[in-house]
């Protein structure tokens, strides 16, 4: 499993309803097999106390495409006591220039989502 | 898929449904699509809604459309149709972008969502720019 410093592709989980980080979330990426058409898995990981979730992708295995990072928001709230307005969230992107580093951060409540492209 | 292909589609598939704004109650779901970086509606961008079969977990596309000059677009579902589950709205993004010569780090986005109470009105909007997005349950 590749180290947190070394993924290209890094997210954050962020609870802006409780002003905490979303622990023990679970993500998985996805990359467009685009000939298909189909979503094949690259990882799955669940994020630590910070909200982070390292190891998503290797740069070797960084290659451009279409991506999608799936959060299981609704399973996180559910944990929590609490029911949320959405399931779960995708978001998806596309990758052209493989040799940057992509910081895709998840700020999250029960009826509200943002994303955004940082670093 | 675009949205202007499913759009063909349905019109195949789906005889009898309007696709674009219905006279009568106004739609219990709705949407606004903002230009957070220009500062403007999005306008001309094309969408779908679909909703998802609880028992197969398979999704049916209940309407397309394109948002007006205010970003706006009516119609989307009526009252009777408009039962409890999981809805998804599409949106064609980066098509919207490409249109005004810019690109988009999304090629499209789709926001799920969960019906519980269908006698609610519910307003789902997004603000978008070419590498941000947000959602809320707004009013």
């Amino acid at each position: 499993m590749t180290s947190a410093d070394s993924s290209p592709l890094t997210t954050h989980v962020l609870n802006t309803g409780d002003g905490v980080p979303a622990a023990k979330m679970d993500v998985s990426l996805h990359r467009l097999e685009s000939k298909l058409m189909i979503w094949n898995m690259l990882s799955v990981g669940t994020t630590n106390e910070d909200g982070r979730c390292s190891g998503l992708v290797s740069r070797e295995a960084f290659s451009p495409g279409m991506y999608k990072l799936r959060f299981e928001t609704g399973s996180y709230w559910e944990r929590m006591g609490q029911n949320s307005f959405y399931p779960y969230v995708e978001v998806v992107f596309t990758i052209t220039e493989t040799e940057q580093r992509f910081h895709l951060p998840l700020l999250m409540s029960r009826f509200s989502y943002s994303t955004y492209r940082g670093s | 898929m675009s949205a202007y292909r499913l759009q063909q589609l349905k019109g195949h598939i789906v005889p009898g449904n309007k696709i674009t704004a219905m006279a009568g109650s106004p739609s219990p779901l709705t949407t606004h699509v903002l230009n957070t970086a220009m500062g403007v509606p999005c306008s001309n961008m094309a969408l779908s809604l679909y909703r998802q079969d609880p028992s197969t977990n398979a999704w049916s596309l209940i309407t397309t459309g394109t948002t007006n000059v205010d970003g706006r677009c009516p119609g989307l579902i009526t009252k009777q149709t408009f039962t409890s589950g999981v809805y998804r709205m599409h949106f064609e993004t980066a098509q919207y972008w490409e249109s005004i010569g810019e690109t988009c780090f999304y090629p499209y986005v789709e926001i799920a969502f969960t019906i519980n109470d269908p006698g609610q009105k519910y307003h789902v909007p997004l603000l978008l720019s070419s590498f941000s997005y947000s959602t809320y349950r707004g009013s």
